[in-house]
């Protein structure tokens, strides 16, 4: 029997593991948090909502209305990349994985994602954050303001959800419906998807290499927004489905993925925090509150609650709406539009009269090593996922708070 | 042998947390023994799914990829 070469088929091994099946939602949410600790690094934490205002006054730049002449152009804006890239990444992992398709949802869906997505860019721009920046960064962060916004966030899930249940009671109709699927790789014929994510792949590294001569700090949030893209979709990391799914189905998995990904931001940012581990000159000062948001009073429990109902109506956050554009799920498609067209109407015209009604006293950052001290805050932060673990857990064997 | 079918969910076109819904409100209406046979197109589905079986005690009979990119599950109620 003639033997086998056995190169091919130990890089088509890897290639397997990494494509074939997805990965452990907590493996996801592991090299998240790490790479989130690489960007804070960098420059500063993960955060979505910035990236998507920033496409949003891009289009409004363009229209020529809302005086956003000056808006940031998105090739030179950190965070807009790093969301564009996302996406691009999601679409890598889609492709090198055959699961790419253009998956249009019944009309009610695609209602229920702009909606969603605009309820979004409203609880983002009021409450500042959402649930990267208030939240998977915001805790690490330790942020005071980031546990409220968190509260809210649940508060939100909680009601969306129920919404949800008794519309597909009262209204079954609304979600289901005609849809379409384009661009489907079934076995052999799809192909082309592997070939045009490495295409994709190769290109976004050309992308990255673009900016190394000047600005290097935009290379690395070009390959690691790719890289959380991909891993994202590989992973479907999901905080809505972590907030939610203990209520609807009891299932922990998905939360505890995402613990893992707040625990080993915590570990980083900490470390980053306490020794002003940073770019160039900036004070340790600055440094210790980055992604510490005047939200504490009122701003985050509204925003977070506001952002709640509209990711679990969506049917992902803002980093759940962008790796699903990616992986072609048009229901996003709406939502990803809802947010960026509202997001900087709400933030130019709809918070700022409401902030001007505000206590000033209110405009204020609770920054908990301030008050707890590091091994205070860390332990605090430490102890409110602990409480969130033994709740999912619990729930899922007795089944208390789910619905089905 | 084909296994006989009491009820087909279509999924087609829904995406997250639609599929998994519908499917738990779905069996919950059926009758122990009675099989369902639910279609999608989310790839979350295919995760979903076996690990929700596992969990609830609803069996995984099959599963399949028809063409046009939708998932074919067999469920039957524990």
């Amino acid at each position: 029997m003639a033997e086998k070469i056995k190169e091919p088929g130990i890089l088509s091994q890897l290639y397997k593991t990494f494509f074939a099946k997805h990965w452990p939602v907590w493996v996801g949410g592991i090299v998240l948090g790490t790479l989130n600790i690489l960007l804070f690094a960098i420059k500063s934490p993960w955060g979505a909502s910035g990236g998507i205002n920033n496409w949003g006054e891009n289009v409004y730049k363009y229209i020529g209305v809302f005086g956003l002449g000056n808006a940031t152009p998105t090739n030179a804006s950190y965070y807009g990349m790093l969301c564009l890239f996302l996406v691009i990444g999601s679409f890598i992992a889609a492709l090198l994985s055959k699961e790419f398709a253009l998956r249009i949802p019944p009309i009610g869906e695609l209602i229920k994602g702009f909606i969603g997505g605009s309820l979004m860019a409203l609880g983002a721009t009021f409450g500042i954050g959402c649930t990267i920046g208030a939240f998977f960064s915001g805790m690490p962060a330790m942020s005071g303001g980031a546990i409220i916004f968190t509260i809210g966030l649940f508060l939100g899930v909680i009601v969306a959800l129920k919404y949800l249940m008794w519309e597909m009671e009262k209204f079954p109709k609304f979600s289901s419906g005609k849809s379409y699927n384009f661009l489907s790789a079934t076995t052999k014929s799809g192909n082309w998807q592997k070939w045009m994510g490495w295409i994709v792949l190769i290109l976004t590294f050309v992308v990255a290499y673009q900016y190394s001569g000047g600005n290097k700090i935009m290379t690395w949030f070009v390959i690691i927004g790719m890289l959380m893209g991909l891993i994202s979709q590989r992973s479907r990391f999901c905080i809505v489905k972590a907030f939610r799914d203990p209520f609807m189905t009891g299932e922990a998995d998905g939360s505890v993925g995402v613990m893992a990904g707040l625990m080993i931001g915590l570990f980083g940012f900490t470390i980053i925090k306490y020794f002003g581990i940073g770019v160039g000159d900036i004070a340790i000062r600055t440094r210790e509150m980055t992604w510490v948001f005047p939200h504490f009073f009122f701003r985050a429990i509204i925003g977070g609650f506001v952002f709640g109902l509209g990711m679990t109506i969506a049917g992902g956050c803002a980093v759940g709406t962008l790796w699903r554009v990616g992986e072609g799920q048009v229901k996003l498609w709406a939502s990803a539009l809802g947010f960026l067209l509202i997001s900087p109407v709400s933030k130019l015209f709809i918070v700022p009269p409401i902030v001007k009604l505000l206590p000033p006293s209110w405009d204020f950052k609770s920054y908990l090593p301030d008050y707890l001290g590091y091994p205070g805050a860390f332990a605090l932060v430490t102890l409110i996922i602990l409480i969130w673990y033994v709740f999912v857990k619990w729930n899922e064997k007795t089944g208390k708070f789910s619905a089905y | 042998m084909d296994t006989k079918i009491n009820e087909t969910l279509d999924c087609k076109g829904l995406s997250c947390p639609m599929p998994m819904m519908k499917l738990a409100k779905t069996i919950k209406g059926m009758k122990s023994g009675e099989v369902l046979e639910m279609l999608g197109t989310d790839p979350g589905t295919k995760s979903d799914l076996p690990r929700w079986c596992n969990k609830s005690g609803n069996i995984l009979l099959d599963e399949s990829e028809l063409s046009g990119g939708v998932s074919r599950f067999l469920i039957k109620k524990k």
